[in-house]
């Protein structure tokens, strides 16, 4: 089965509206199925969050997380048990930062990294020189509220060129929730799991393998078969979005030399992609602008 | 007989403009707390009169145009980025015995860390008991102004 993921939230324990409490209904009343609690620079929320699930029942999970608002940029830890400190940040060796975190055994990635920095938000915008992308494990492409092309665009076109350059970096997304905001007609971030399963262990899982869908709705799967790599869409239900007859969506193919589009029932030959071994694919409605983009699918390794 | 707070430890600064970085005040906590507060307070957040010449204003809307592609279209945008949007920032975490107690990320000049075994400021973690060695770290993320000046007071009651 599919999880619906919300990597990115924040609560009374940080700058936002919502305690841990209304937090947790507020993801569970849109069919969540696991949230991330990521607080600027405190930890104080995962004991609460805890007991309310183990007093409640609300059947969702939390995924246990900290955002590292650092004067330079924003690292988002997911599956963290333990505050790492973060003080001692060095903005020409960040990647110091993200081992310490994964020695820790935590998920460790950029958050927003075209976002306005200063003078409006000093460290909001990552700035930090990072040359060893091996530390790091995902990037969040789409931070749902921010500018789609000032902001977004940068992130996903810093994504794939680092993605097609051999970095094995996930994708994924957030709505960096501070307030009662609609998630509807945004990215949520998609993995595959079990019911019931572990979603410490599914997340870290699909990280690691980068099969992380970036979603509006209809994921896009994709599969190499008898030399051709073939489609298949699968709507997810997600909450305010509309699906549309499947002929109306496009497939576009990106690898390090060349780009294609083309219709969900074609199939591919592998000889296309030459002596490429990535491949990402997405999913538009209707024409293939960065406005009707609904889905960014793993990359295939062929 | 409940006792009450006692000051243990109380400094006072001025932070340069621009600095980034942080400051850690350590206290040994010379006997057990049932009840600890961190009071942190600084200012001025924001641009006072006088502060903000032409020059400054150029280098805000060349920066924005350069780096985010965006400029402030009316007179009223532009001072609504220099007196509201732009900001001292500072924020406070706590350590005791090198273990995270917590940290407040909020918007706010004047700032608790309180600290009972019940109960304690969002941002914080309840202790069971404070004893040891406290670290209060003072992060600035950005200093509008030179000699901004902050306050830092540690309270306890046994």
């Amino acid at each position: 089965m599919y999880k619906r993921l919300e990597l990115h939230n924040h609560t009374t324990e940080s700058d936002a509206v919502f305690t841990c409490r209304e937090l947790t209904d507020f993801m569970a009343a849109d069919g969540v199925d696991a949230f991330a609690l990521t607080d600027h620079n405190t930890i104080s929320g995962h004991y609460k969050v805890r007991e309310i699930l183990e007093q409640t029942g609300i059947p969702i999970s939390c995924i246990y997380g900290m955002e590292y608002t650092t004067y330079y940029g924003h690292i988002l830890c997911l599956n963290l048990t333990e505050y790492v400190p973060w003080e001692n940040i060095n903005r020409h060796r960040p990647e110091l930062l993200f081992q310490a975190a994964r020695e820790k055994g935590a998920l460790a990635g950029i958050a927003h990294p075209y976002s306005y920095g200063w003078p409006f938000a000093q460290g909001c915008r990552f700035e930090m020189a990072m040359t060893d992308y091996s530390c790091c494990d995902f990037i969040e492409i789409f931070n749902n509220p921010e500018p789609l092309h000032e902001v977004n665009e940068k992130g996903l076109l810093l994504w794939e060129k680092l993605v097609l350059e051999g970095w094995h970096l996930a994708a994924t997304c957030g709505m960096d929730l501070h307030g009662n905001s609609s998630l509807h007609g945004h990215y949520s971030t998609y993995i595959q799991g079990d019911t019931g399963g572990d979603i410490a262990k599914e997340l870290a899982d699909a990280i690691h393998s980068q099969k992380t869908w970036v979603c509006k709705g209809p994921l896009l799967e994709t599969k190499a078969e008898n030399g051709c790599l073939c489609f298949h869409l699968h709507q997810t239900g997600k909450p305010g979005y509309e699906p549309l007859p499947e002929e109306r969506y496009l497939v576009t193919l990106r690898w390090a030399f060349g780009e294609r589009t083309c219709r969900l029932d074609e199939r591919i030959p592998l000889s296309a992609f030459g002596t490429d071994t990535r491949v990402i694919p997405k999913l538009f409605e209707d024409e293939d602008i960065l406005e009707n983009l609904v889905c960014v699918s793993p990359v295939v390794s062929l | 007989m409940e006792t009450q707070m006692q000051t243990i430890y109380h400094v006072e600064g001025k932070l340069c403009r621009d600095f980034v970085g942080q400051i850690s005040y350590t206290v040994c906590l010379e006997q057990a707390y049932e009840e600890l507060d961190i009071e942190f307070t600084f200012g001025p957040r924001h641009f006072q009169p006088g502060e903000v010449t032409e020059e400054l204003e150029q280098k805000l809307l060349t920066y924005c145009k350069k780096e985010y592609g965006v400029s402030p279209s009316t007179k009223e945008e532009l001072e609504d980025a220099l007196y509201h949007q732009m900001k001292t920032e500072i924020h406070t975490l706590a350590m005791l015995n090198d273990e995270f107690i917590g940290g407040i990320h909020r918007q706010l000049s004047t700032r608790h860390m309180h600290f009972t075994p019940q109960e304690a400021t969002e941002g914080c973690i309840p202790q069971p008991s404070m004893e040891g060695v406290l670290k209060v770290i003072i992060l600035a993320f950005s200093v509008l102004s030179d000699n901004t000046e902050y306050s830092l007071t540690v309270r306890a009651r046994q």
